[in-house]
């Protein structure tokens, strides 16, 4: 696929590639955060994972649920040896399993995959918009940014006041409620739409796909970059099955979420796809 | 003493009877970290055809009960891609190379061997590097597996894979355009695989390998649409297990060239139900989805099987199962 029609728009930023490994990792913890939200603390012995890179895990050792599901790191620390986290929704089968699991216990792991989202430029304003599923990501971008000297906006959205997970957000962060009954009433694509800087901007994405699909128009309407993180079914997750295949914009076929991604440039993609 | 594992398919020798399927592990560079490509028996690559194929429309793939369903579509970079980016990687390998070759009529299945054919260049299989695991020829094609089993296109694919008098004769078409040994890769969605089985060795292919996958369909009720954009696709995984193990019964007692089975690997046990069924060799190919491992672990099995039922020769196997 690669190979196929123009090369991907690629700016520079964290790392695009990195040593995959399969190891058993240890469980340090595993707590809800809100009601169907969990925080995942493995040990991590392979190699240090960026902001929207991603690790698969598999959910069983019996062929029910079968495939390894994907997870994106919401953070790394230590060095080799170290540890990640994740913030997972209990939806499934595969992920009521991985709630089930204690302190200790081990987990078959492959990683880290995928490319990262790259750093803004200097004179970009990084605002980060997301929520659901691309909570775990963006926390992670955001402290990367922050550590890295830059001053992100972070704009988290949920449905509800109830739904906001118990963890400890930066702050700032404008939190936004479908409903109201928390912070700002809409979505980080509003609250964008409203609290825009004048200048240039780079805008981070990650979570339901018309979200990022309504973050891919504001940004081309404002002419501001976008990484967005798009999700898809796998199975490989390693570039190999083709299966997780996403439309390019140029209608030169389809890129792959796995390896391609999962973070593209929001011109690379036809963010119109069935959901 | 260790068991011997090696079998012969054709005029080709592979090192061991664990293979890795075609599509699951792309042309090997993929997993080339995860998985030690070089120490299994066969790497069956992805389908080529002679033109570039974007695939289907997503969504692609799906779970089900122990298993998945797939409509990838055939994506692949097209013959001068492959020859071009692919093969040099492919030279490189110390494990028996067996490229998948599809089309959409006859003329295409030919000539995308008879341009891998002049870019590979002659094959002898005694031509073995000093210290090369045996199979591997270094020219990067040890051998064809004829797709004419894919549920997921529209012209060919399972077209072909249903109708025995066509199977004999695209067989006998890439007979002439090759020596290298041809794999004619089988569908279960026939009635009887056993004269699709003969039609190919009448046509003369050295091997049949079965099975690919199972159409299969899942809809979501909410949405009240197929999961799948295409609407079906092939289910794989250990949902389809039993469905191989007796096409490759049925498969096996209708031909004299080796059988090679697949569908729902996962284990040593898995694999050896294949064997003493009577497949002379096996292909992992969804099971290296859940555990890069899988094939590896399937061969030490097999092994540890073999040693600890003092049988010395893993072709043996295929005779071993009681009526």
């Amino acid at each position: 696929m690669e190979s196929e029609g123009p090369s991907l728009t690629v700016p520079p930023g964290f790392l695009h590639h990195s040593a995959v490994q399969q190891f058993d990792a240890r469980i340090i913890g595993n707590r809800p955060v809100a009601e169907s939200w969990r925080e995942l603390t493995l040990s991590w012995e392979a190699e240090e994972p960026s902001p929207g890179q991603f690790l698969t895990f598999r959910p069983s050792a019996s062929s029910a649920p079968l495939l390894r599901r994907p997870l994106a790191f919401a953070g790394h620390s230590g060095d080799s040896g170290g540890r990640v986290s994740v913030i997972y929704q209990v939806r499934g089968e595969a992920t009521r399993l991985l709630a089930g699991l204690e302190a200790g216990a081990a987990l078959d792991v492959l990683g880290p995959l995928g490319r990262g989202f790259p750093l803004p430029s200097s004179d970009e304003v990084p605002l980060i918009a997301g929520g659901g599923i691309g909570l775990g990501p963006l926390l992670f971008l955001d402290a990367r940014l922050r550590a890295a000297g830059r001053s992100p906006a972070l704009v988290l959205g949920f449905r509800t006041a109830a739904a906001i997970p118990e963890l400890e957000l930066p702050g700032g962060t404008a939190l936004c409620t479908d409903d109201g009954s928390a912070g700002f009433r809409g979505t980080p694509v509003d609250w964008i739409s409203r609290n825009a800087p004048a200048g240039p901007a780079r805008l981070y994405g990650c979570g339901p796909l018309p979200m990022l699909a309504a973050l891919a128009g504001l940004a081309a309407e404002r002419g501001w970059r976008a990484s967005l993180s798009a999700e898809q079914w796998m199975a490989c997750g390693v570039g190999a099955c083709m299966g997780c295949a996403l439309p390019r914009s140029d209608g030169g076929g389809y890129l792959r979420a796995c390896a391609d991604g999962p973070v593209f440039e929001a011109g690379d993609i036809d963010w119109r796809l069935r959901p | 003493m260790s068991p011997e594992l090696a079998v012969r398919i054709g005029s080709l020798e592979l090192a061991n009877p664990v293979g890795l399927a075609s599509g699951t592990v792309g042309y090997g560079s993929e997993y080339e970290e995860l998985v030690d490509i070089d120490s299994m028996g066969a790497l069956y690559t992805k389908a080529v055809t002679m033109e570039a194929r974007p695939g289907n429309r997503p969504p692609r793939i799906v779970e089900t009960p122990s298993g998945m369903l797939n409509s990838i579509g055939l994506a692949n970079p097209g013959v001068e891609a492959f020859v071009a980016e692919k093969l040099p990687e492919l030279r490189k390998r110390r494990c028996a190379v067996i490229v998948n070759v599809a089309g959409s009529t006859e003329a295409e299945y030919r000539e995308v061997v008879e341009r891998i054919e002049e870019a590979a260049g002659p094959w002898s299989p005694g031509r073995l590097e000093p210290g090369a695991v045996a199979g591997a020829s270094g020219t990067g094609v040890d051998g064809y597996e004829v797709n004419v089993s894919c549920p997921n296109v529209r012209h060919g694919g399972m077209a072909f894979g249903t109708d025995p008098a066509q199977i004999e004769g695209l067989t006998r078409s890439l007979r002439d355009a090759t020596s290298r040994p041809i794999v004619v890769k089988l569908t279960p969605n026939v009635a009887d695989i056993a004269s699709i089985a003969a039609a190919a060795e009448a046509g003369g292919a050295d091997a049949v390998s079965c099975i690919n996958t199972l159409v299969g369909m899942v809809i979501d009720v909410k949405a009240r649409r197929p999961v799948l954009a295409m609407g079906t696709g092939g289910l794989s995984g250990p949902a389809v297990r039993p469905v191989g193990v007796a096409s490759c019964y049925k498969a096996a007692r209708a031909v004299g060239i080796p059988v090679i089975g697949l569908g729902g690997i996962l284990s040593a046990e898995d694999a050896l139900q294949y064997l003493l069924a009577g497949a002379r060799a096996v292909q992992v190919g969804t099971g290296t989805f859940v555990d890069p491992r899988c094939a590896r672990r399937v061969l030490a099995g097999i092994e540890a099987w073999m040693a600890a039922n003092s049988i010395a020769k893993v072709e043996d196997i295929p005779g071993l199962l009681k009526p």
